[in-house]
């Protein structure tokens, strides 16, 4: 893979955890991973969401979200 | 293909496992036991297939407006600064692009959005820990039992055990009872409003609370057409125990005692109020889609969308609903159009342009449709505010939709207008009736209705250009502004075609009807009255000359100059071409030729041959003789004249015509020639121009005919030395008398002479021969076929008004007619004089018959030898008679002069009068030694004084 490409899409997942991370959405870097390549494969966000939010609802509340490392 | 699916299940299998293992880890400390495989393989199963169902987002993909939602609630939150820290890291999110970026940024926001609104939901829940298990549940599949009637008690089974399952932690067979995710999407949906709903109210006593979540509630069903009290209760119940939780979360509203107050005033005033706006505002959507909605319904007897009077809703509201409808009735009027010309498509002629008004119409409408399903879709969304205080009513108010309305209302007017305007019209006249309504300033309004004229002129604009490049009519429902009737390969030209003036649209002008009539029209003339194949080229080069506009719906409403240039390049090459067929193949200008040389008499050989050749014949009665023999002698004087070296196929076409006649006609009066055009030149020389030759050609028959007959007399009568030794024979009274009866004859026929040969002198010269050069000029220039019809018109029309043959100079050709008359009857009287006195002659000779030989011989001897022997009774009567004879004749020569000359000078006298033509040539010859004009004065001063 092209280092530029690599650099581009650790910015990009870097972005998308902060800013799951002010919606407190409670996912970590690698669920988020695995998500976002979810959709860039073209699922439905929706489904993807509503699955999330299912297998949550099984476990106990969520942990309090983690520290957010500060934005470079 | 494979390979993704693959990925995407290796990915869920992952996601689930890290999901599951999260939530073990957080929960460590927690008895439950960790996660068995079933557990696992179960929860994948269930999260194959939520991924597998046809969940689709309810809103449009728009990454920007999303960010800015979300950033807006993070702001109502009170958490501006992470608002803040949001929209940086979303416009760098958004930045990124290239290899290795993520593409699909909208789904991803979307997702965290959604996730981050479920996880809120949940925290909330937390907040009332007492009824978390409950209202997880209820979360998870209570508000969707609102909408399935059906399935009332299954569902509120599948509650209970959810409840239990959810207290437990676990995942079970319970999930299997969750209904269609679709149903989850929508209670989350609903839910979040309830939320809102909830936060609005949090500082409200339970009692009002529950008042107007009634009210609530009650949209909610109302909205998705489905409930009943029984789940109203019930959600009313959830939602309460809701609310109790949000006094937690909301407490930290600041305690403004003004703002309270307000909110209390505005929900007193939404108590007071019957109809809620979100009510009103979904029955306006409803209402302007055509369908009535809960209280606005449409009246047939006002004509138009109402709100009942026994609603009870303040005025300006009421007003304003009225206005909004507005748009539902002008919807009714247009979407009925559409219904019903395609209802009667089939069954009647609606016409293409009438049916591309109507798709044109649809397209409009369905864009219409797109904006009404994102306001519905909308209207239940929040407003999003900056400060959390103040009141947050649902997206779309009547105001908010006045002003969404604004464009397509006046778009819909526009077509109103329209569909009212075109009802009664189809074709060309409809497409002119529309771009007289896009003649507007505004331009959106011009916009629009380009965008429709586009659409309805499109057939309109094919058949234009099939006609003029293919010259086919394709207009089965009469729209185009070019008519075809069914006529004879004759008079295709003349009256095949015609412009239909009411289906021409305005856009189109006159002169360029006129020539897209007339290209088609020549290529449909090249076609059936040529015979013609080479127009298929030429009109291929009319279409490379013109350029790209030439494709099938290459042309469109706008590009006047385009098709301007299409049909001048078209017109240019096929008229060429036409002409070039009519010049070379038909040989135009040879066969005008040959009618001018053999009608017009201009082959004076020929004519001279004819007359002589048909002359004995055509003096016996007409019912007498054949025509057939007339044939005959037709060809033997070509065969005698020059004019055998014309072409075979000219002389071919050369015939005897013998005209309807009437008892007591001479031959002279009922023959004519006659010239066979034959198709396509018969298209110039139609039957009524052939009248009017064969008028032209029975005037200079005429002419020749008394010409020749002048010839005759002079023949007869000249003196020669035979009369004169006669003449000195004849006793004194009788030879005076000869001497000045003949005299008188002499003078008469010199007279008549003079005006014949002048009359001929003018005819041939300055009326054919000037005229035919006008026409070989004319035909140089010619462009198209129009115009040679017009030179030749213009040729046969001056020489038959200069011929005086026309209208205007009846009077004057009645006198000529009557001059030429009074010839022939001179030349009758001549006749018989002459013969008288040839009698005489040959009388006085048979009383000497044994000298006649003699005399013959040797005539100037035996006349003055025996004057003596003419003495004697016989002589004596002979005088006598003679004496008679010669006095009559004089007297019949006399009427005949007298008569000649008033004629003459009447019309002599007419000739200036005639102001349109040029006769002024004409008068100077006859009149050269002004003796005429002489003569009129002193009878004009006798008529005078």
């Amino acid at each position: 893979m092209d280092p530029e490409a690599a650099r581009t899409a650790r910015d990009s997942l870097e972005l998308a955890f902060h800013m799951s991370n002010i919606l407190e959405t409670g996912l970590d870097r690698h669920t988020l991973s695995i998500l976002i390549a979810l959709c860039e494969i073209g699922l439905n966000p929706e489904s993807l969401a509503a699955m999330v939010k299912e297998l949550r609802r099984e476990s106990r509340p969520p942990p309090p979200p983690e520290t957010v490392a500060p934005l470079p | 293909m494979e390979d993704d699916d693959q990925r995407v299940v290796d990915l869920v299998k992952e996601l689930v496992h890290r999901l599951l293992y999260t939530s073990q880890q957080s929960n460590q400390q927690n008895p439950n036991p960790s996660y068995t495989q079933q557990e696992y393989n179960q929860a994948l199963k269930y999260a194959l297939r939520i991924l597998s169902s046809r969940m689709t987002p309810s809103i449009s993909a728009d990454d920007d407006a999303m960010a800015e939602s979300i950033k807006r609630r993070l702001a109502t939150a009170g958490k501006s600064s992470e608002a803040l820290t949001f929209a940086d890291l979303y416009s760098k999110f958004s930045h990124k692009s290239g290899p290795g970026s993520v593409k699909n940024k909208w789904a991803v926001i979307y997702l965290l959005k959604t996730i981050s609104e479920d996880r809120k939901v949940r925290q909330n829940q937390f907040a009332n820990r007492i009824s978390n298990g409950f209202l997880d549940s209820a979360l998870a599949g209570g508000l969707p039992t609102l909408f399935d009637n059906d399935e009332l008690n299954g569902s509120s089974g599948g509650f209970g055990k959810l409840s239990k399952n959810s207290s437990v932690g676990g995942l079970n067979d319970g999930v299997d009872d969750l209904r269609g995710s679709s149903g989850n999407v929508r209670s989350i949906r609903g839910l979040s409003n309830l939320d809102k709903s909830v936060k609005n109210r949090g500082e409200r006593n339970s009692g009002a609370y529950s008042d107007s979540f009634s009210g609530l509630s009650e949209n909610m069903k109302s909205w998705k057409g489905l409930g009943d009290n029984a789940r109203g209760l019930r959600a009313r119940e959830n939602v309460e125990k809701l609310y109790k939780g949000g006094i937690l979360t909301m407490s930290k509203d600041p305690e403004n005692i003004r703002d309270m107050a307000y909110r209390e005033f505005a929900d007193l005033i939404k108590e007071e109020n019957e109809v809620m706006e979100v009510v009103l505002v979904r029955d306006v959507l409803y209402a302007c889609q055509g369908i009535d909605g809960k209280f606005v319904k449409f009246d047939e007897k006002v004509d138009g969308y109402v709100l009942p009077e026994l609603i009870k809703v303040p005025k300006p509201t009421r007003i304003m609903v009225q206005k909004l409808c507005e748009l539902g009735w002008l919807f009714r009027k247009v979407k009925g159009y559409i219904t019903e010309s395609m209802d009667r498509f089939p069954a009647e002629d609606v016409g293409t342009v009438g049916q591309a008004f109507c798709a044109a119409l649809q397209d409009e409408l369905s864009e219409y449709y797109k904006l009404l399903a994102v306001l519905e879709a909308q209207a239940m969304n929040p407003i999003p505010l900056v400060s959390e205080n103040a009141i947050s009513g649902n997206y779309l108010s009547l105001r908010r939709l006045s002003v969404w309305y604004s464009e397509p209302m006046v778009k819909m007017r526009l077509m109103a207008v329209l569909v009212d305007s075109c009802k009664v019209l189809k074709g060309g006249a409809m497409a002119g009736a529309i771009h007289m309504h896009a003649q507007h300033g505004d331009p959106l309004v011009n916009d629009f209705m380009k965008r429709l004229l586009r659409r309805v002129c499109s057939p309109l604009f094919e058949m234009v250009r099939s006609w003029v490049l293919e010259g086919e009519l394709e207009d089965i429902f009469a729209e185009f502004f070019v008519l075809s009737q069914p006529v004879k390969a004759e008079s295709l030209w003349r009256e095949g075609y015609r412009l239909h003036s009411s289906m021409l649209p305005s856009f189109i002008s006159q002169s360029l009807a006129q020539r897209i009539l007339r290209t088609g029209k020549s290529i449909n003339f090249l076609r059936v009255c040529c015979d013609d194949r080479g127009w298929a080229d030429a009109a291929t080069k009319a279409a490379a000359a013109a350029g790209t506009s030439t494709r099938r719906g290459g042309l469109g409403y706008g590009e006047t100059d385009a098709l301007e240039s299409l049909v001048t390049e078209a017109a240019k090459i096929i008229d060429k071409h036409l002409l070039d067929v009519m010049y070379n193949q038909y040989k135009f200008k040879e066969h005008c030729l040959a009618i001018k040389r053999y009608l017009l008499l201009g082959q004076g050989d020929f004519v001279q041959y004819l007359m002589d050749i048909v002359g004995p014949e055509l003096s016996e009665p007409a019912n007498t003789i054949s025509s057939f023999k007339l044939a005959g002698l037709l060809e033997s004087a070509i065969r005698s004249s020059n004019a055998q070296y014309d072409d075979p196929d000219i002389l071919d076409r050369l015939r005897v015509k013998m005209m309807p006649h009437n008892t007591g006609d001479r031959g002279w009066d009922v023959f004519s020639l006659e010239y066979d055009a034959r198709v396509p030149l018969n298209t110039v020389f139609t039957e009524s121009v052939m009248s009017r030759y064969l008028k032209i050609f029975n005037f200079l028959w005429k002419l020749r005919r008394v010409e020749h007959a002048l010839i005759g007399v002079w023949k007869t009568m000249k003196p020669n030395c035979v009369t004169s030794r006669f003449f000195t024979k004849l006793p004194q009274a009788v030879k005076l008398q000869l001497i000045l009866t003949s005299r008188k004859c002499q003078v008469l026929w010199d007279e008549m002479n003079h005006f014949v040969s002048n009359l001929q002198y003018y005819i041939m010269f300055e009326v054919l021969e000037v005229s035919w050069s006008n026409l070989s000029k004319e035909l140089e220039v010619a462009r198209d076929l129009d115009d040679l019809l017009g030179a030749h018109e213009k040729y046969l029309y001056s020489i038959v008004e200069k011929s005086l043959l026309g209208e205007r100079s009846q009077n004057l050709n009645k006198a000529l007619f009557k001059l030429l008359d009074l010839i022939l009857r001179f030349r009758s009287h001549a006749d018989r004089l002459y013969e008288g006195i040839y009698e005489l002659q040959s009388r006085t000779s048979d009383s000497y018959p044994s000298r006649d030989k003699s005399r013959l011989q040797r005539p100037s001897s035996n006349k003055s030898s025996e004057p003596g022997s003419w003495l004697g009774e016989g002589r004596k009567d002979l005088t006598k008679r003679a004496g008679e004879f010669l006095r009559n004749m004089g007297q019949d020569i006399d009427t005949i002069a007298k008569e000649y000359s008033s004629v003459f000078e009447g019309f002599i006298s007419q000739l200036p009068i005639q102001q349109h033509i040029d006769l002024k040539f004409l008068m100077f010859r006859l009149d050269f030694t002004e003796f005429y004009g002489q003569l009129r004065p002193t009878t004009g001063g006798k008529l005078l004084f």
